[in-house]
């Protein structure tokens, strides 16, 4: 359920690439507000500026004009260390390709995350340790990404994002390297989460999957949002 | 981030990567440890010739001699050192003690054996000085007078003794050929004194009554018994001996001033001395004209030294000192003055070494530069996982410095153990040659605290810097395109 809370909200938000003579305006004026606890869908095609979007929600890119507001403040006036800790303490994100470390084990890629808290060691690998476990990962935790299948992998991915109580969650395409099986089993997971409270922002190509799982989907051309409406799920 | 999470990362970076780690610890290894062993020598070498100045008491001693003659001015006589000299000194400011360089030859009959060498006259208040404080065995003397005498190394080496220890307590004849006035006197009577009254007999007594003739005769009688008392003193030698103890071998091989085989105490000395002149014909001639010959010869007052030995208070400044000196017309060294000159050279010594030493450092850190660039070039993701986690510019640049500068406390700490193994091994040949030269075995290296810290220091700052411009590199690494899904 949304409630009106406004948690995210992007005022003209743009982000251009220059690339020799000509710009690309892969979001170009963006207005958008996300309430607390929604779970949000983005499609369009390829190259839309899907990915560039979420990147300058999660405090990773900075915008080129246009504002986010977050919780009502401007993340314009933050500097590197508080755009940092936002990432930190906010933002919990999942990518397609997993991005985690080969040479660690699971409990170790989840613990990563806790690097910037004040955590001491055996508390971070703890927490770490009860999140894997609540993700149905319980005899993996020893086991090193390429030891694991993809939907595992994500799993930890997004274990890892989560093991920091972030009040969002960004996943970008987390289904797309997986099969059908793995893909329902993540969706279904991260639509949990979000009737825990987690705001879900979720990047797919797939469309069935957005409607069955979202509460509102925003449609993206060439940097755009050119269409918007509610899921179907309730 | 905590710190030793930071440290943490990085160890296990370098433990993923042995082989390159390996590489690149090692350039720093072989830096640091050629660093350690040249600058150990250079620290070596001074250390033995601070011990050694320190040991002899170079540092508070000054040597006074008489000013080279003056060609350009050979109207002015410069003043010679003697016994009134010696008090004048000895009133100095900052002056312990001063005594002269008194060497007279002598004959030792030691057991079986009979050599010539010299004997030093030494003050029992300056056999106490650190110059003559390495006494091997036995002791020093017990007073001015003692029939006494310490024996050096030179003189186990003349009369080929080789334990020092057995000699202690044993009698050894020392004993001087002098011709004395005495003696002298002696012969002018035995030899031409007949002859002189036969002389005598055959005078026109009337012819006295002639001032001049008599005045002629006397100066010729007197030249006549002047030449005969001469020839008596070359020829009427007398040979004084004594009987002295042995109570102590001092070790004087290191010494780096002159001892002489046998050092007697003063008063004693004086006996040999004293009672007329070594067989040196220039000497008694210069007596003669100045009157000195027959002046109380209990004083010494007629001989002069070629060196006087100050025994200075540590505390005091040797500048006055020296100017005094000066001021009394003599010249003066100072080993403490010397060693300035020394130490400036070890400087320059050590900073040859360094020199080195930092260009094998400069390639080590140039292999920093490249692992840490080529561990940037792979790890991207990782930065962009560890940005898209909350780590800031600073923390990844931390992170990359902290990671060069454990390649560089490794290399050192490795390195600074392999200079000191490379000394020893060095040292031990060195001894060995030594040995097999007949020198005395000595310490070449020396590895001070401050020469470790040095080294330590030199490692970590230099790997800090080469991995300065990797760190900045990784802290720039855009997140979103190193975790683009390509
Ligand atoms: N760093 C960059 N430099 C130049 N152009 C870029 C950069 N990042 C993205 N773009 C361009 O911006 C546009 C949007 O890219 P973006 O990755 O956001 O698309 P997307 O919707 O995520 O596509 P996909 O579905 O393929 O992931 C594209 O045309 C892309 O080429
Ligand atoms: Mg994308």
């Amino acid at each position: 359920m949304s409630n009106n809370e406004s948690l995210l909200a992007t005022v003209s938000l743009s982000r251009y690439f220059t690339r020799g003579s000509h710009t690309i305006k892969a979001v170009d004026r963006i207005d958008l507000t996300i309430s607390a606890g929604e779970f949000l869908g983005i499609v369009g095609s390829s190259g839309s500026g899907k990915s560039t979007l979420l990147n300058l929600l999660a405090g990773l890119d900075s915008p080129t004009e246009g504002q986010i507001l977050f919780e009502s403040g401007s993340m314009n006036s933050w500097d590197r260390s508080r755009l940092a800790r936002y990432r930190a303490e906010s933002v919990g994100m999942v990518f397609q390709s997993f991005n985690l470390l080969s040479y660690k084990t699971a409990v170790e890629n989840v613990a990563m995350a806790l690097y910037f808290s004040d955590l001491p060691r055996s508390l971070r690998t703890a927490k770490a340790t009860a999140m894997l476990e609540r993700l149905g990962l319980a005899d993996r935790l020893d086991h090193r990404p390429s030891d694991l299948s993809g939907g595992e992998q994500q799993r930890v991915a997004i274990a890892r994002a989560l093991v920091k109580s972030p009040k969002m969650l960004f996943a970008d395409e987390p289904t797309g390297n997986l099969d059908q099986e793995n893909s329902t089993q993540i969706s279904e997971l991260l639509t949990e989460l979000n009737e825990e409270g987690l705001t879900v922002i979720m990047v797919t190509h797939d469309i069935e999957l957005a409607r069955k799982s979202t509460h509102r989907i925003i449609r993206m051309h060439y940097g755009s949002i050119v269409e918007s409406h509610s899921g179907e799920t309730e | 981030m905590k710190f030793r999470d930071l440290v943490e990362i990085s160890g296990g970076n370098l433990r993923r990567m042995k082989l390159r780690a390996f590489l690149t610890i090692s350039g720093v290894v072989i830096a640091i440890a050629a660093f350690v062993a040249m600058l150990s020598f250079g620290a070596g070498m001074k250390k033995n010739v601070t011990e050694q100045f320190d040991e002899l008491g170079l540092f508070s001693t000054m040597q006074v001699y008489p000013e080279r003659e003056n060609e350009a001015n050979d109207t002015l006589v410069n003043p010679v050192l003697n016994d009134s000299i010696v008090v004048l000194l000895s009133q100095i400011d900052g002056v312990r003690l001063a005594y002269p360089y008194d060497d007279f030859p002598v004959k030792v009959q030691f057991a079986d054996t009979t050599l010539s060498c010299d004997a030093q006259a030494l003050p029992l208040a300056a056999a106490s000085t650190r110059m003559f404080s390495r006494i091997e065995t036995g002791r020093s003397f017990e007073s001015d007078s003692a029939f006494e005498v310490i024996v050096t190394s030179g003189f186990l080496r003349d009369a080929e003794i080789e334990a020092a220890d057995s000699l202690i307590g044993k009698p050894l004849v020392l004993s001087v050929e002098v011709s004395s006035v005495d003696s002298a006197l002696m012969y002018v009577v035995r030899e031409s004194g007949k002859e002189t009254f036969e002389r005598i007999g055959n005078l026109n007594f009337d012819s006295l009554k002639q001032e001049n003739f008599l005045q002629r005769l006397v100066s010729q009688e007197a030249t006549r018994a002047m030449g005969n008392f001469v020839e008596g003193y070359m020829n009427a030698r007398e040979t004084i001996a004594d009987t002295l103890t042995i109570v102590g071998v001092l070790d004087a091989a290191r010494g780096r001033s002159r001892t002489e085989p046998l050092l007697v105490p003063v008063a004693t000395a004086r006996k040999f001395t004293s009672s007329g002149f070594t067989g040196d014909p220039t000497k008694m001639f210069s007596a003669l004209t100045s009157g000195t010959l027959f002046a109380d010869s209990e004083s010494g007052n007629i001989r002069d030294y070629s060196r006087v030995t100050l025994d200075l208070d540590p505390a005091a400044a040797y500048q006055p000192i020296k100017d005094s000196v000066t001021a009394l017309g003599f010249r003066s060294f100072s080993y403490a003055e010397e060693f300035d000159e020394i130490l400036k050279a070890f400087r320059h010594f050590n900073m040859a070494l360094s020199a080195i030493g930092l260009i094998a450092l400069l390639t080590a850190a140039l292999g920093i530069v490249n692992t840490m660039v080529m561990s940037i070039i792979e790890r991207r993701r990782e930065i962009g996982i560890l940005k898209s986690l909350g780590a800031d510019e600073r923390e990844i640049k931390l992170l990359f410095l902290v990671e060069s500068g454990v390649i560089g406390s490794i290399g050192a700490i490795v390195g600074i153990i392999f200079g000191w193994l490379i000394t020893r091994i060095a040292s031990l040949i060195a001894q060995s040659i030594m040995a097999n030269e007949g020198v005395d075995a000595m310490e070449l290296f020396d590895l001070p605290i401050w020469l470790i810290v040095t080294a330590y220091l030199f490692g970590l700052i230099v790997s800090l810097v080469a991995g300065y411009y990797p760190a900045r590199r990784a802290a720039r690494v855009d997140p979103v395109e190193a975790l683009r899904t390509d």
